[in-house]
């Protein structure tokens, strides 16, 4: 890996504390901006386009150096690389309008030419030793160790106009990213709109070039609104949620980098964001993994004890039974454990009683807890029958009280509607 | 029925996606304020046919014009329900958030939807029976009531001619009727609704003209006078076999409007 300038003029790595204040203020908003500005790549379903964006900013910053005269000049090279960023973007419009190839083939290729042709130029320039061309690769992987104040400012400026342009048009982004066809139909420039996207996707792409580098850079505008849709069902909490995760993943990723020397910030930033990916994939309420499997478990577990006690009910006309005969007649994965549990719920407030070594009885609560689930599933019987959907929308397999859920009133038109049908249909 | 301009008219319309027709000179003239079904067999070009009206599909010739303008001039008067599997219903927005988006046009850019249109909202959400789950993220509902968010956001666009794509499809039999309830108060208030349709059972129920389209006009004009069995086999060219019967059936039983 080679030094960047900033490591050249500072040995020791140490740097003032004003540039290192401006630098993580930058980072922060550009972490924050990227994950804003990715909602709608994400929503929108063009985070590959914002990928195939990305790789091509190498040969842009390679083409802006050759014609700066070998400046490391940080917004000569920006706009370099956001040109050749929309570019590709184009590329792929244009591949999609006149050719018949799929859209993931034509992203493939835009994304593998493009970054092809930028490391061929890049690695042109530095086998040729032009100076000032060390450190070019930084934008490869991210370094931001080489950020001066200045530049963090661009930087952050660029972020912050980019967060304020989402803000500001947010109604009609989100109406585009839904529906598009509604919005064409009710008059908006539905292209304009979504190449306007596309281009701040790009912006934020080549804003975030220097943190993350043109490699992983789209991985910091995709996750972080992955990891808030997680968390949320609102567009208007999941755009800065993915902001405040951005913000965390770009920080944190630039704090460790600093800490080692000579270590690309990119990956660093990418693990950041992933971890707290992995984590709201797996404990955010309801669309968690662990939310989602604890929730089918004790339907699971609900459904095989409420079968136990219906059984239970019908056995105990002839008496005790044993955990045999009632684990016979209602078979099932949990049927065992639910039957443990029923067993145990006798210490609190019995549901079977032991009438032997091993006979059991259903217990006054038992029987009632039997009685009222038949109850609930004749009931929801009759939903079924005449209003399906409310049954289809509403009934779960832990059998809900239908009053509860559809309200008494509905209940009542329900009922007299299914005994019209019954007299309607009987004989007679 | 008694109208005194068009509501919607197609000359010679002809849609083609490369070298393929898709519509082929549809000329049709449809009236004002009426329950207007456009029926057909999968791929006949039905929803093409809306959508060559709206503007969302270049038209490789022909005209369409609706309240005698082009549409152009009378967007802010036309409704659209597109049909349900074109959105993704895993969309984090609410159903309150989707029926506002009926406003948005009226608003035009940057401004928000204050208390006037919450309350048409609110409103149009209770004409389609929808009041209780405002607040819902739009994936948990049943498939009707996700027709019934689209149905209510296209009543905020408080329009005079609606189009509906295949508002039926997936729908079970409770929600089809308030449905199809609805579309009936929208033409008894005068406007004219324009629906893609596939069941043929409904059509005499509900409808008071159709248009049988494959590819080409088959036929239009009210209902029991071109459901009939000669018209549903040009129309189907033997893609069904119960036609005649059906076909009788709409005959019979169908109201004249």
């Amino acid at each position: 890996m080679i030094l960047t300038v900033a490591e050249m003029s500072f040995p020791t790595g140490w740097i003032p504390p004003y540039n290192t204040l401006v630098v993580a203020a930058g980072v922060a908003s550009v972490g924050f901006a990227a994950g804003v500005v990715g909602c709608f790549a994400v929503l929108r379903r063009r985070a590959l386009a914002g990928d195939a964006a990305a790789h091509a900013t190498l040969l842009g910053v390679g083409l802006a150096f050759l014609l700066g005269g070998g400046r490391r000049d940080l917004p000569l090279l920006l706009g370099g690389a956001l040109s050749t960023a929309i570019a590709a973007l184009l590329a792929l419009v244009l591949i999609g309008r006149w050719t018949r190839t799929r859209d993931d083939a034509a992203t493939a290729i835009v994304l593998g030419v493009s970054f092809g042709a930028g490391i061929t130029l890049l690695s042109g320039i530095s086998a040729r030793g032009i100076p000032g061309s060390a450190g070019l690769e930084q934008f490869l992987l991210g370094h931001t160790a080489g950020l001066t104040a200045a530049d963090a400012m661009i930087l952050g400026a660029l972020s912050l106009l980019t967060v304020a342009l989402v803000a500001l048009f947010l109604k009609e982004s989100t109406l585009v990213a839904f529906d598009p066809l509604f919005a064409a139909a009710s008059g908006w420039p539905v292209t304009l709109i979504d190449y306007a996207l596309v281009v701040l996707v790009a912006v934020m792409v080549v804003v975030g070039l220097p943190a993350a580098g043109a490699v992983l850079v789209t991985a910091l505008v995709v996750i972080p609104p992955v990891t808030a849709r997680q968390w949320t069902d609102s567009v208007g909490v999941m755009l800065p949620l993915a902001g405040l995760f951005g913000l965390v993943a770009a920080l944190s990723g630039v704090a460790v980098s600093s800490a080692v020397p000579r270590m690309p910030t990119g990956p660093l930033v990418v693990i950041a964001a992933s971890i707290l990916l992995t984590i709201s994939l797996l404990i955010a309420p309801r669309r968690g993994g662990l939310a989602r499997w604890l929730r089918s478990r004790r339907t699971v577990a609900a459904w095989a004890e409420g079968r136990l006690l219906e059984v239970a009910l019908r056995l105990e006309a002839q008496g005790p039974f044993t955990r045999e005969q009632l684990l016979a007649k209602a078979p099932g994965v949990a049927a065992d454990s639910a039957f443990k549990r029923l067993v145990r719920s006798a210490a609190i407030e019995p549901v079977v009683t032991r009438a032997g070594t091993d006979a059991w009885r259903l217990a006054v609560w038992g029987r009632e807890l039997a009685a009222e689930r038949s109850r609930r599933l004749a009931a929801w019987t009759e939903v079924l029958e005449v209003a399906r959907e409310d049954a289809r929308g509403h009934l779960t397999i832990d059998v809900p009280s239908p009053e509860a859920i559809l309200g008494a009133a509905r209940m009542k038109a329900i009922r007299e509607s299914a005994a019209a049908a019954r007299s309607a249909s009987g004989p007679g | 029925m008694s109208t005194t301009s068009a509501g919607l008219e197609f000359h010679d319309v002809t849609v083609a996606y490369g070298r393929r027709p898709v519509l082929w000179n549809v000329d049709l003239t449809v009236p004002g304020a009426c329950l207007f079904g456009i029926i057909g067999p999968n791929g006949a070009g039905k929803s093409t046919l809306l959508k060559a009206a709206l503007g969302l599909v270049p038209l490789a010739g022909g005209e369409v014009r609706i309240l005698g303008a082009p549409l152009e001039q009378v967007r802010g008067r036309v409704g659209y329900v597109p049909q349900r599997e074109s959105v993704d219903w895993d969309f984090p927005v609410t159903v309150t958030d989707v029926v506002l988006m009926g406003t948005y046009a009226r608003l035009g850019w940057l401004r928000r939807p204050g208390p006037r249109e919450r309350s048409l909202a609110a409103e149009c959400l209770d004409r389609v029976g929808l009041a209780d789950v405002a607040d819902r993220q739009i994936g948990r509902l049943s498939g009707g009531q996700q027709q019934r968010v689209f149905l209510a956001r296209a009543l905020a666009q408080q329009a005079d001619v609606y189009f509906l794509d295949e508002p039926m499809a997936g729908v079970d039999a409770r929600s089809q009727e308030r449905i199809f309830r609805v579309l009936s108060d929208l033409r008894a208030e005068g406007r004219l609704v324009v629906i893609v349709h596939h069941d043929l059972r409904s059509v005499a129920e509900w409808f008071d003209a159709v248009a049988l389209i494959d590819m080409r006009l088959v036929a239009t004009g009210p209902v029991a006078e071109v459901l009939t069995p000669e018209n549903l086999r040009r129309t189907y060219a033997g893609r069904l076999d119960v036609l005649d019967e059906i076909g009788r059936a709409v005959a019979e039983g169908g109201r004249t409007p």
